[in-house]
């Protein structure tokens, strides 16, 4: 298999977007954790104001993937803010269905990203791996990635809804 | 008697002040190349990058001007797992005006923010030695994911990025 696009994300995408969302999760063994809808992904990114940006790779129907999909890879993004150097490109989601893997899929992926990076006037590139992901970590490692949690210490934190609601101004 | 508000235009100086302020507290000042321009461009643009509430200072009964003691700067990011999220970027009060509640009430206000907006979660970041910061937080019920979930922040420098786009 050679052939396949990359392009930007459609509103008719969002079901794909999806399923992939929890296929990486599984992958990552947090299915359950997935509790975003397609009317969420829809209104959140191809509103007035898009909180997240997507590519995604298809392939041509007679190369679907066993259950039938054409929509075989998908990268999200947003950007951020680093006060000390301005604008950088997170990459929060990046996944190729097994079957495509090995293609060179993901690695176009990370080309397209570094050059809407580059276009975008981003200073970097920051996403996280979960330190036991062993393969991911390998394959951007290769292309240059420093753990910056290893080398500087940083951690990263979260607080969820239910403390953030003890911290609100009562009622 | 303190005084939250949004950041303006003119109060980019101020805000730059702040962040070279914080980077030297976290002992890397000489890494901020951030100008007043670029602040100026990115955060009061058509699409602002960040957005800030600052906290001034103003004592009692005084003429002064009042004066600008901390800031926050957050922007909202995307769980795939559960949509929005407010990210606190940088969160910093003067030395001399710390133990009064500024830092606690600048939070609420992010918290305010963060239900008001459908927001999940408050991401952050913390130096792994900065043990006050991380004691403030996981007061208020923060959870080390890096520690919890073994989440690592990597990064891909420009160098990196370049070479990759032109692969």
């Amino acid at each position: 298999m050679a052939n396949f696009i990359l392009r930007k994300a459609e509103p008719n995408d969002v079901s794909d977007i999806l399923r992939m969302i929890k296929e990486l999760a599984k992958y990552e063994e947090m299915e359950e954790q997935v509790i975003l809808t397609e009317k969420e992904l829809l209104e959140d990114g191809f509103g007035d104001h898009p909180f997240y940006h997507c590519f995604v790779g298809e392939v041509p129907k007679e190369k679907q993937s066993s259950e039938g999909f054409t929509v075989v890879a998908f990268a999200m993004y947003y950007f951020t803010y680093d006060p000390w150097i301005g604008k950088l490109l997170y990459l929060e989601d990046f996944y190729v269905m097994e079957e495509f893997r090995g293609f060179g899929m993901g690695s176009h992926i990370l080309r397209l990203l570094s050059e809407t990076a580059v276009k975008t006037r981003c200073s970097s590139m920051h996403f996280i791996v979960a330190e036991n992901n062993t393969p991911s970590i390998e394959f951007y490692k290769r292309r240059g990635a420093s753990d910056l949690s290893s080398e500087e210490g940083w951690r990263l934190f979260a607080i969820d809804k239910e403390d953030l609601k003890k911290m609100t101004t009562p009622k | 008697m303190f005084n939250p508000r949004k950041a303006e235009p003119r109060d980019v100086p101020t805000i730059l002040r702040l962040i070279k302020e914080l980077a030297k507290y976290e002992e890397m000042e000489d890494r901020v190349l951030l100008t007043e321009k670029d602040l100026l461009d990115d955060g009061f643009g058509e699409h602002p990058c960040y957005q800030c509430f600052l906290a001034e200072w103003q004592e009692e009964q005084s003429n002064e001007e009042p004066k600008v003691i901390g800031f926050a700067m957050y922007y909202f990011t995307y769980d795939p797992w559960i949509g929005k999220v407010l990210y606190l970027e940088d969160f910093f009060v003067v030395e001399e005006f710390r133990g009064k509640g500024i830092g606690s009430k600048i939070l609420k206000l992010l918290s305010d923010l963060a239900i008001e907006t459908r927001c999940s979660n408050m991401h952050f970041v913390v130096a792994e030695g900065n043990h006050s910061s991380i004691e403030f937080y996981k007061h208020r019920g923060a959870e080390d994911l890096s520690k919890e979930e073994g989440w690592r922040l990597f990064c891909f420098d420009k160098d990196s990025i370049l070479k990759m786009a032109a692969s």
